[in-house]
């Protein structure tokens, strides 16, 4: 433990500001500072605004400047959880394998429109993969572009009827989704792409 | 920049070349970083391996959680990479799988030749590190405890904000008053139909007329047809009517709440649930007794009920008459053991009544049977005893037949239906192997015992040792007598059993009390814990056996009624002996008509393997243990609910006493522990259940004794102790073989193995290996640890004062073999490495194949380490004798595994294996144990190995002395050459070679489990697991000989050498007493080995093993040699 203390420099729990050379701001709550390596762990509000999810920043303190400690935390730090280091390898395998497939498709030519439902039904569905511009799913059903529900096809059943409900409700949620967060004009625009 | 340099090159590389570096470094800070989280998880990065931002446990933490979450990394340069965190490096270099540049137009994504398989970014070179929408808990181990899934899942109402509820204007009104109105139990079935036809266009496909499940019944007025009409609805009146489909309704139209139901504690309820099944008030433990007396006759088997009953309602006045204190506590016993009532009191009874008649009628064997309390009379008796022995083997062999009529279909059906189907049969017939032999032995065992009090009385000099051999020999003798009995019990059926459970329990406060009073005798009993549970298993099976066998009729009528009020009758017979002379004789009037209803019982044993293993089992476990573990099974299994549950009463309430007599309790639980041991190995092989029962019998045994310990104390103290062990040693014994049928309880059983285990944890350690032994041997272990080498051997010299000495030192022991016992964990272990040894082994070794090599080699350095410095110091010599008494306890433990083992494949072979094994094992192994210097252990197994020869070697001292010059040799150069020898010769010795032989692989399997179980209390012991574990490896072809060998090796050498010693020690203190009687075993052995009479004789050797044993933990070298002597003699 030649590390030292958590509160030497910088106390676990207490909010510091910082300044990069960058001159990117950054601010959160002191999670892990190591002295040798110079390396400040803070964790801020998810940039999302997901309660439940925060962001964790990584800085260097070589290549920052204006070092604030907004307020010094003195209680002691809740001790720490062991970790599911397994289940952390497979979070790491599948994220990189998900962000793989992603460049494939997009290295394919795969419009966004068809990422995104890859994506959705990816979620629900693990068994599904690129096929040049065709998401295939359950090696079963075929969705070609434009990856509207009636571009499903495959062998009648209840898997392509569970796939069409799955990229039905992924256009209805999308549709939805951009009538909430953005202008009606942008609506339509986006619609006209999307019916492009 | 530079950064920027890094990770260009990286790319480039990338596809392929990068691809290696990438993973290499990946590789390595993968490695790192394990170690890192390694750490973590252990919550203890130590600087000297961890160094840089590994030491930094925070550090390590957070980056940790972070592991697999996108993040984008800024270098000095600006450039900016996205990818997924994988893992970072002790100087914070950090690792990007599937990186890619991201550029500053916001694009689609990376396409697939922008990224890179991963990217090592050097502390230096990295700006900031940002992780967005990480969740820090998604690693925490701790996702499915009740905070972190409401945590989770509470989290998300922090953004729910509750809104005013407005119900609209229009149902307003209607739908409110509709909810208040409405009668209707939610939706009618039609109602949904329509529904969704309408809102989802969903037809349903229901038919009413379920066609496609029946048939529609076709109604006419036929006359047929009514008639089968009425007939039917007849059958539906009956079926509703009865009890059963009430109480299969009441479980599901139950209106109380599952916190009524499983959760709330009702005081009440609880306690009667626990204590008694069947009762549901709170009864205090005077009253126990003839509620469970009732109950036993309800519940037990018809069989036994037939007998319980008779004799429970006669009997019950009689045991309280002869001891109104012990009476209630008895009772209480005898409640537990319900069942056992009629089997237990009358072992108890028939003790008591024996020693108070014994002296006119029965006195020799009621002597032995008495044994601790009974220990002057005893040694009267002896004579008698000695002419009783004939009497018994026959006794036993007329039990045999008796078995086959009836008792053995009971017990049989009882066992199987009771116990757990694998446990019981198994567990039964391994016992039963034993058993029989026990109770053939057992006959002998009385004699043993007769024995040993006749050496006390015959030779003054020995008369201390014998005294305390005498105490060994008590233990032994009970032992023996609870191997007969608990066959006996076995083949009575659950009462037997049971009987002997509770004489357990009792035997084990008998000793205590005996302590107290008696204490050379009590001591001797409590300082072989084992002993003192065999003894009061012993006790209580020679009560039975006695009984059964003497079993003048009235014993037989007696007996019965002690079953039912088996703890009252028991006690008072310990105590009565002294003074309730007359209740006494009236018992064993009762016990004479229960030795007839015994008999029947016995008759039970038709199955010799039954029987045999019965006996042998708790022969060779030990003896005690063993005995316990079976009649712990067998009264567990009988009456285990019901007696099982009276015991755990009288468990609370010994558990007071056993602090005043602590050597007793300690025995007790030592014994219980042995007993559950030695169940558990045989058990755990073939029955889980079992061994968990038998645990469980065990602990209420102890619990039981305790309690009925505390009682009589209360009421008798001295007098009453003397009594209460009686009392209890019977009543255990009938109990234990009930509870060995009636496995079924396991909860009760369960639970008290637990606390067992609780008291004792130090045990624990040694009880998985040979509990039996380390019972034994922990005491003996305990002072030659601390005094090592002085102690012990001032300690086996002393035997005969050591008994005293030994019972402190039982006490403390036993305890901790109580916690082995409950640690069912070390018998299976042992039944393991049998396995592995034996043919037995086989099986175990397939179960436990990997324990044993494991605790192997542990021992094996263990051993090593230990051996030497045992081997070195005088201790040696006396831990030798222990270890060949222990070494026997262990055998008998292992032979009792192997036994059952064996018995399955081969009955003669079986039978002689667990014979010698059982008789052997049970002192040595014993004695090992309580060597609870692991070393000395060791030594013994691979002294035991030689001692195997040994084994021949207590039984004959001669052998041990043909060993000694054997053991010089083996201690000379040649390990692997001299061992085998030495252990040939002794087995020569012994008596026919291939029985040696037999007996050697049984014996050698038994040690094997002994080392293991050694071997896991003392890592010292390790050097016998490492023999053992190559012996287990080996095991297949003769394992004997590869046990020697591997033992030698080890460092048997100067174990070896020691043991050598030790065993001319042995020999030459065996020799003085018994050196005749050593080659008598020695011919028993052989003897019992050929033929299948002299393999119950084989048996009963054994129980007189474990006897010597026990006595040889009083008087380790001495008292062993003698106790073999006695048994050889008997």
């Amino acid at each position: 433990m030649a590390a030292p203390g958590p509160g030497e420099y910088f106390s676990v729990g207490s909010h510091v500001s910082c300044l990069t050379c960058l001159g990117q701001r950054l601010q959160g709550e002191v999670v892990a500072f190591d002295y040798q390596s110079k390396m400040l762990t803070l964790k801020c509000a998810s940039s999302s605004g997901k309660p439940n999810l925060n962001d964790v920043i990584l800085i260097n303190l070589a290549y920052v400047s204006d070092v604030d400690i907004i307020n010094d935390r003195t209680e002691t730090p809740p001790p720490l959880a062991s970790l599911n280091v397994s289940k952390l390898a497979n979070r790491a395998r599948s994220e990189k394998e998900d962000k793989l497939s992603q460049a494939y498709a997009i290295s394919a030519g795969v419009s966004v429109e068809g990422q995104q439902l890859f994506q959705t039904i990816h979620k629900t569905i693990k068994d599904c993969k690129w096929q040049e511009k065709n998401i295939i799913v359950m090696d079963d059903v075929v969705i070609s572009p434009p990856y509207q529900v009636e571009n499903c096809k495959g062998k009648e059943g209840s898997a392509l009827s569970h796939v069409r409900k799955i990229v039905e409700k992924h256009f209805r949620d999308l549709e939805s989704q951009k009538s909430m967060q953005r202008s009606q004009a942008q609506q339509t625009q986006k619609d006209s792409t999307l019916s492009s | 920049m530079s950064m920027k340099a890094g990770g260009n090159r990286s790319k480039p590389g990338g596809g392929s070349a990068a691809g290696a570096p990438a993973s290499g470094a990946g590789g390595s800070g993968g490695g790192r970083p394990n170690l890192g989280r390694g750490r973590h998880s252990g919550k203890g990065p130590t600087a000297v391996i961890f160094n840089g931002v590994y030491a930094n446990m925070r550090m390590v933490h957070v980056l940790t959680s972070v592991v697999g979450t996108k993040c984008e990394l800024k270098v000095k340069n600006g450039a900016v990479f996205e990818g997924v965190f994988k893992t970072y490096g002790p100087e914070c270099d950090l690792v990007l799988d599937a990186a890619h540049r991201k550029s500053p137009e916001l694009s689609i994504g990376p396409r697939k030749e922008d990224i890179v398989e991963s990217i090592i970014f050097k502390a230096s070179d990295v700006v900031v590190v940002t992780f967005k929408d990480v969740d820090l808990s998604f690693a925490k181990k701790d996702n499915f405890t009740d905070t972190a899934v409401s945590g989770k899942i509470n989290g998300e109402h922090k953004e729910k904000d509750l809104e005013p509820w407005d119900g609209g204007e229009t149902h307003n009104s209607d739908s409110l008053e509709s909810l208040d109105t409405d009668v209707s139990n939610g939706w009618d079935p039609n109602d949904m139909f329509k529904y969704n036809e309408e809102k989802y266009g969903v037809l349903s496909t229901y038919d009413s007329s379920l066609s496609t499940y029946t048939v529609p019944l076709e109604r006419d007025n036929s006359e047929e047809f009514l008639k089968r009409e009425a007939r039917a609805a007849q059958l539906a009146d009956e079926i509703e009517a009865s009890a059963a489909y009430k109480a299969r309704v009441a479980l599901e139209n139950d209106e109380r709440s599952e916190e009524e139901k499983y959760t709330a504690v009702v005081r009440g309820e609880r306690e009667t649930h626990t204590l008694n099944s069947r009762e549901n008030k709170y009864i205090p433990p005077g009253q126990r007794n003839r509620e469970a007396m009732s109950w036993g006759p309800g519940r037990q088997n018809s069989p036994r009920l037939s007998q319980s009953s008779a004799g429970p309602s006669a009997p019950r006045p009689g045991p309280h008459d002869y001891s109104p204190n012990s009476g209630a506590d008895q009772r209480v016993v005898n409640g537990g053991s319900s069942h056992w009532p009629s089997p237990c009191p009358s072992p108890s009874s028939r003790p008591p009544s024996r020693y108070q008649s014994g002296p006119s009628s029965l006195p020799p064997r009621a002597t032995t049977p008495t044994r601790p309390p009974s220990r002057p009379p005893s040694r009267p008796s002896r004579p008698p005893s000695h002419s009783s022995h004939p009497s018994y083997p026959s006794s036993s062999s007329s039990f045999p037949h008796h078995g086959p009529t009836s008792p053995a279909s009971t017990l049989p059906k009882r066992m199987s239906s009771e116990g757990p189907p694998r446990m019981s049969p198994k567990s039964q017939r391994t016992p039963r192997t034993h058993r029989v032999p026990p109770s053939r032995t057992t006959g002998i065992p009385p004699g043993v015992d007769l024995i040993s009090h006749n050496a006390p009385g015959e030779i003054p000099v020995s008369a201390p040792t014998r005294s305390n051999s005498s105490g060994g020999t008590w233990s032994s003798v009970v032992s023996g007598a609870h191997r007969p009995r608990s066959p006996r019990q076995n083949n009575m059926g659950g009462a037997s059993t049971g009987s002997s459970s509770l004489p357990s329990p009792q035997t084990g406060t008998a000793p205590m009390e005996t302590v107290a009073t008696p204490i050379s005798a009590s001591s001797t009993a409590a300082s072989s814990a084992p002993n003192m549970v065999a003894s009061p298993s012993g006790d209580a099976k020679e009560c039975r056996v006695q009984e059964g066998r003497q079993t003048s009729p009235t014993a037989n009528k007696e007996n019965i009624k002690p079953l039912d009020s088996s703890p009252s009758i028991t006690r008072p017979v310990c105590k009565g002996p002294p003074s309730m002379a007359p209740d006494h004789r009236k018992q064993i009037d009762n016990l004479k008509k229960f030795s007839v209803d015994f008999r029947l019982q016995s008759s039970s044993n038709p199955d010799p393997t039954f029987d045999q293993m019965m006996t042998k089992p708790p022969r060779d476990p030990a003896e005690k243990p063993k005995d316990l573990p079976l009649d712990k099974v067998s009264t567990v299994g009988r009456d285990s609910t019901e007696e099982a549950v009276v015991v755990i009463a009288a468990g609370a309430p010994g558990g007071a006493p056993v602090p005043s007599n602590t050597t007793i309790t300690n025995t007790s639980k030592p014994g219980s522990p042995a007993a559950l041991s030695p169940s558990p190995s045989a058990p755990d092989q073939k029955r889980a259940g079992l061994d968990v029962t038998s645990q469980g019998v065990q602990t209420t045994a102890t619990s039981t004794f305790s309690g009925p310990k505390h009682e009589e104390k209360e009421e008798k103290k001295e007098a009453v102790q003397d009594q209460v062990r009686k009392s209890t040693l019977n009543p255990n014994a009938n109990e234990f073989k009930p509870r060995f049928n009636t496995q079924p309880k396991p909860a009760n059983t369960p639970t008290p193995p637990r606390p067992q285990g609780q008291p004792s944890p130090s045990i624990v350690v040694q009880q998985p290996q040979a509990v039996y032994g380390q019972t034994v041997c922990f005491p003996q272990m305990y002072p030659l640890t601390p005094v090592s080498p002085g102690v012990q051997k001032s300690i086996i010299w002393k035997s005969p004062a050591m008994y005293q000495v030994q019972m402190p030192h039982m006490v403390s022991q036993s305890k901790p073999y109580r916690p082995g016992k409950v640690p069912n964990m070390p018998q299976q272990r042992s039944d393991q490495h049998h396995p592995p040894g034996t043919p037995t082994m086989m099986h175990p070794a397939t179960a436990a194949g990997p324990p044993i090599v494991a605790q192997s080699p542990a021992y094996s350095a263990q051993y090593f380490t230990c051996s030497p410095q045992q081997f070195t110091s005088q201790p040696l010599v006396q831990q030798m004798t222990h270890y060949q008494s222990q070494a026997q306890h262990v055998f008998s433990p292992v032979m009792q595994g192997s036994a059952r083992m064996m018995a399955p494949p081969t009955h003669g072979q079986p039978g002689l294996v667990s014979s010698s094994t059982t008789q052997y094992p049970e002192q040595t192994h014993t004695m090992y144990v309580s060597p609870g210097p692991m070393p000395q252990q060791y030594p013994h197994p691979t002294a035991t190995l030689h001692p195997h020869p040994q084994h021949p070697q207590p039984s004959a001292t001669p052998t041990g002395q043909g060993q000694q010059g054997g053991p010089p040799q083996h201690g000379g150069p040649p390990n692997h050459p001299a061992a085998s020898p030495v252990q040939h010769p002794q087995h020569p010795q012994a008596a026919a070679a291939a029985a040696a032989q037999a007996l050697h692989l049984a014996n050698q399997p038994p040690q094997q489990q002994m080392y293991s179980a050694l071997a896991p209390t003392p890592p010292s012991m390790t050097p016998g697991p490492n023999p053992q574990s190559p012996q287990a490896s080996f095991p297949t072809a003769q394992q004997t000989v590869y046990i020697h060998p591997q033992q030698v090796q080890h460092g048997y050498n100067p174990n070896h050498m020691a043991h050598v010693q030790q065993a001319h020690m042995q020999s030459g203190m065996v020799p003085s007493h018994h050196p005749g009687a050593t080659h008598p075993p020695m011919m028993l052995m052989a003897t019992q080995a050929p033929p299948g009479g002299p393999q119950p004789q084989m048996p009963q050797t054994a129980l007189n093993p474990i006897p010597v044993s026990s006595t040889t933990h009083f008087s380790y070298l001495a008292h062993p040699q003698v106790q073999p002597h006695h048994q050889q003699q008997l």
